[in-house]
Formats: structure tokens, C-alpha cells, sequence
């Protein structure tokens, strides 16, 4: 049987205990997440990309000029050309939505207005 | 013997559920608010996939002498499910194959917003105690603030299920108004400079640690707290089947169909417990009133949390994202991008605050677990 009254002092105590559970188990799983993250990867026998990669809508683009280098390394730069970023952003999402890939998994070089 | 219409009409009139609601006007009241809930679903959308059910719910179960809540009645088999924690947990297995864990993976700070937003519930545990709530009512109330509906509605059924239609109406109708709820309070508690910060992307999230993530939280979060096994477990399982790549089918139908199906149940098991006896009380009006506080302080907490980690990281994190950290997935996310584009057109802060917000998912169901375990319920 649970508890059926409690004293002010011990409903403080039953809130602040709870808090500190509910803080203590995500500080655990926060610290875990990158022991196992660099776990899975070296079990992948693989190190995890020091630089961030999928553009995701998240981050502003930065709009670069139309004559960039198609052969230069992914930087996690879109390029956008006559588009403002919120199309780009849409654009995105349309294209993740109807390939049904997410877009975390898809790389965006260059966005154009035609 | 003689055949009189009269008496025939007469006697089946007086036998009808016309003639019962004379005896207890109460039920009419009860079928007046089902209507309500119903125009807030239907007419306003709010949460409309669970608000639709409940009110029918309702409805049906204040129609006089149907004794579809008796024993053999329909609902008492339905009712069942709710009583049992299943419908809950099955509802976790379908947000877990809704669920991308990737931008928490990403960034595992978010965690601690996700913890920090559950604030709310235990501050509405000490206000619900004050206004006069037994500790397992006022436990049961409290998780609210979590601002997820299969959470509350499990912890209610274990540790107040005379209070459980209260408290699934008011968990979901606030989950409805989160986006009318946070942002004056995101606005209030942080600044014009704070709101404008744009956060680095994330890293890319290989499949290998999506696929370990819902394994290793599973054992972790369960073998520390056994009384979240039914809503972290489903919540990983389905989580898992998203993600290992061979069980399509079935994350498929755990996101749709059985997610479907469940609801349906449990809208109307929820409904079919508010009755006028039950429901038309002062009590309702406090859960109401103690509904929006934990909300509010739930918000605060999040937001509070972001704004340590704004300081602490010398402006990286966007404050605005911790008020994501109550659970109401993704709505709460949304309101984070809403307001963050409202402070500067090129802030995309969704994916960010997609890490929060799943944190709450994790945060409520442990908060649920210890209310639980202190209270006595058994799952």
C-alpha cells in the first residue's frame, strides 16, 4: 500500500526527490548516449564525421555565389541560387516527403530557381 | 385483454431514457458537455483523434438505462484495458515508431531539458496537495505537467481512476492549446538576444546508434526504475522497430493501424468514466485549474534550464528550445520554431527542439514511474 498522508515537510521532500530522480536518470542517460555513440562506431570499426554533415532545414543557409565549385568537398553549405531560405527550407522537406527518405539522410549541394 | 395504443405509447415512453432523465438531470448536463468536447474536436480540431472519442465516450455513457457500464456492458470490457495499463503502453509503442531520436542522440544535453521541464509536475503535486488532494490524487493530477496524455492516463488509472476523465480531458485539451499556452511565457522569460541565437547543425547519427539507443535506454531506464517498464519498454520497442530496418510491417502498423485502433479504445474507455457522479464536482474544476499551472510551470522550467545552458555554452543554445522539453510531441518542438522564426526569419530551431522534446517523452514517463512507485500503485 502506498503512502495516504503526508506532512508538508515530506510532500516537499517526495517533490524534491523526484526531481533529483528524474534529473539524475537523464544526466545518466546523457552521459551514456556518447559512451555508447562512440561504442556502436568502433564497433562499426568506423569514427563518427567530425563535421556536421546532413543540412537539415534547421540552420539558416548561407546563400553562395552561383559559381561554386560543383567538385569541392561537402561543407553542410546549400547553395541557393535565386531562392530565399525559406523556399530552400520547403523545398527540402518536400523532397525528404516524397522520397521518403529523412532528412538527416539527404544532401543538399545547390538549390536553384528555375 | 384489449390492445390500447395509448397505453403502449405511454408505457414505452415512460420505460425510454426521456423519462429516466427526470429522475437525474445531472446526465443532461453531462451529454451538454460531451457536445462541447465534441465542437472542440471536430469544430476547433483540438486533438481531435482522441477529444472525438472521449466525448462519444461521454455521451454514450450518460444515456440512462443502457447498462453499457455494468456488468457484461460494452464498456467494462473496454474500461478494461485502461485498467490493466494496456491501451497506454500499446499508445507508447506507436509514438516510439513515430519517434526520431536522432537530434537527441545528436546532442545529449537536450536531456537535461527534457528533465528540467518536468518541473511542473512536481510543483503541481505540492499545489494539488494544498487544495486538498489525497497524495495519490494529487500525484495523479501532477502529471499533467508532463503534458502526455497515455502517461497521465496510466498514472491516473493506477492511482486515481475516479479522477481519470478530469485528467485525460485536461491532458489533452492543454496538449491542444500548447501553442496558444507557451509562447507568451516564452517571450516573457527570455530575451529579444536569446531568441534570435541560431544553433551549429547537428551531427550526422549513424544507424548503428539509432538502432543501440532504444536498447541501451531500455535496460538502463528499467532496471533503475522497474515501474516505467510498460511506457519505456513499448516506447523503445517501437523505437527499435523503426529503426533496426527489418521490421518495416510492423513499425508500420504499430504508427497506424494498431495506434489507431487503440485510440479509439482508449478515447472512449476515458469518456465512459465521466459520469455526473464522478464528474460534475469541484474536484474537476481544481484538476482543470492545476492542469494549466503544471503546464505553465513545466514551460518554465524548460526554458529556465535552456537559459543556464545558453549562459553556460556562451550563447550556442537558443533558450526557446527547452520550453520543448514538455513532452507533446511534436507540437512543442513547432512552438519552438514558431517563435524562434518570430525573433529572425532565418532561425530553423525544429530539429534542435526535436531533442528536448523527446527527452520530456522519457522525463514524463519517469517522473510517472517514481509518482507510482511512492504512491502504490502496481503496474
Amino acid at each position: 500500500m502506498g503512502i495516504t498522508s503526508l506532512t508538508p515537510l515530506e510532500a516537499v521532500l517526495v517533490a524534491l526527490s523526484g526531481l533529483v530522480i528524474v534529473f539524475l536518470m537523464l544526466g545518466i542517460l546523457c552521459l551514456m548516449i556518447p559512451v555508447v555513440s562512440r561504442l556502436t562506431t568502433a564497433v562499426a570499426g568506423r569514427r563518427t564525421p567530425a563535421t556536421p554533415a546532413a543540412p537539415t532545414p534547421a540552420p539558416a543557409p548561407a546563400p553562395v555565389p552561383e559559381k561554386a565549385d560543383p567538385g569541392a568537398a561537402y561543407t553542410g553549405q546549400v547553395a541557393l541560387i535565386g531562392c530565399d531560405e525559406k523556399t530552400a527550407a520547403m523545398v527540402m522537406a518536400v523532397v525528404s516527403y516524397e522520397t521518403g527518405i529523412p532528412l538527416d539522410s539527404l544532401i543538399f549541394h545547390r538549390i536553384r530557381a528555375l | 385483454m384489449q390492445f390500447s395504443f395509448t397505453q403502449v405509447l405511454a408505457r414505452i415512453l415512460g420505460e425510454s431514457g426521456f423519462a429516466a432523465f427526470l429522475e437525474d438531470p445531472r446526465s443532461l448536463i453531462m451529454i451538454l458537455i460531451s457536445f462541447v468536447l465534441l465542437y472542440m474536436g471536430i469544430g476547433k480540431k483540438f486533438e481531435p483523434l482522441l477529444l472525438v472519442p472521449i466525448a462519444f465516450g461521454i455521451l454514450m455513457a450518460n444515456f440512462p438505462l443502457t447498462g453499457i457500464l455494468e456488468e457484461g456492458g460494452l464498456f467494462r470490457y473496454f474500461y478494461f484495458g485502461v485498467e490493466h495499463a494496456i491501451y497506454p503502453s500499446i499508445i507508447f509503442l506507436g509514438i516510439g515508431a513515430m519517434t526520431d531520436f536522432g537530434p537527441l542522440i545528436a546532442r545529449p544535453s537536450s536531456m537535461l531539458m527534457g528533465a528540467a521541464a518536468q518541473f511542473g509536475i512536481f510543483s503541481a503535486f505540492l499545489l494539488a496537495l494544498a487544495l486538498g488532494f489525497a497524495p495519490a490524487a494529487a500525484a495523479a493530477i501532477a502529471v499533467i505537467g508532463g503534458a502526455d496524455g497515455p502517461t497521465a492516463i496510466l498514472t491516473a488509472s493506477k492511482l486515481a481512476p475516479e479522477l481519470l476523465p478530469p485528467i485525460a480531458i485536461a491532458a489533452y485539451s492543454y496538449m491542444a492549446l500548447i501553442p496558444m499556452i507557451q509562447p507568451p511565457l516564452m517571450r516573457l522569460l527570455t530575451t529579444e538576444k536569446e531568441r534570435k541565437v541560431k544553433m551549429e547543425q547537428l551531427r550526422t547519427v549513424s544507424k548503428a546508434e539509432k538502432i543501440v539507443f532504444p536498447i541501451a535506454v531500455a535496460t538502463l531506464v528499467i532496471l533503475l526504475i522497474p515501474d516505467t517498464a510498460p511506457l519505456i519498454g513499448m516506447l523503445m520497442l517501437g523505437n527499435l522497430l523503426r529503426e533496426c530496418g527489418v521490421t518495416d510491417r510492423l513499425s508500420d502498423t504499430a504508427q497506424n493501424a494498431l495506434c489507431n485502433i487503440v485510440t479509439i479504445f482508449l478515447g472512449l474507455s476515458v469518456g465512459c468514466k465521466a459520469v455526473a457522479d464522478t464528474f460534475l464536482t469541484w474536484d474537476t474544476i481544481k484538476i482543470i485549474v492545476l492542469g494549466l499551472l503544471a503546464f505553465l510551470l513545466s514551460t518554465t522550467g524548460g526554458i529556465l534550464l535552456g537559459k543556464l545552458m545558453c549562459v553556460l555554452t556562451h550563447g550556442k543554445v537558443n533558450p526557446l528550445i527547452g520550453s520543448a522539453g514538455v513532452s507533446a510531441v511534436p507540437m512543442a518542438a513547432r512552438v519552438s520554431q514558431v517563435e524562434g522564426q518570430k525573433a529572425d526569419p532565418g532561425n530553423f530551431l525544429l530539429m534542435h527542439a526535436m531533442g528536448p522534446n523527446v527527452a520530456g517523452v522519457i522525463g514524463s514517463a519517469v517522473a510517472a514511474g517514481f509518482m507510482i512507485k511512492v504512491f502504490g500503485g502496481i503496474l
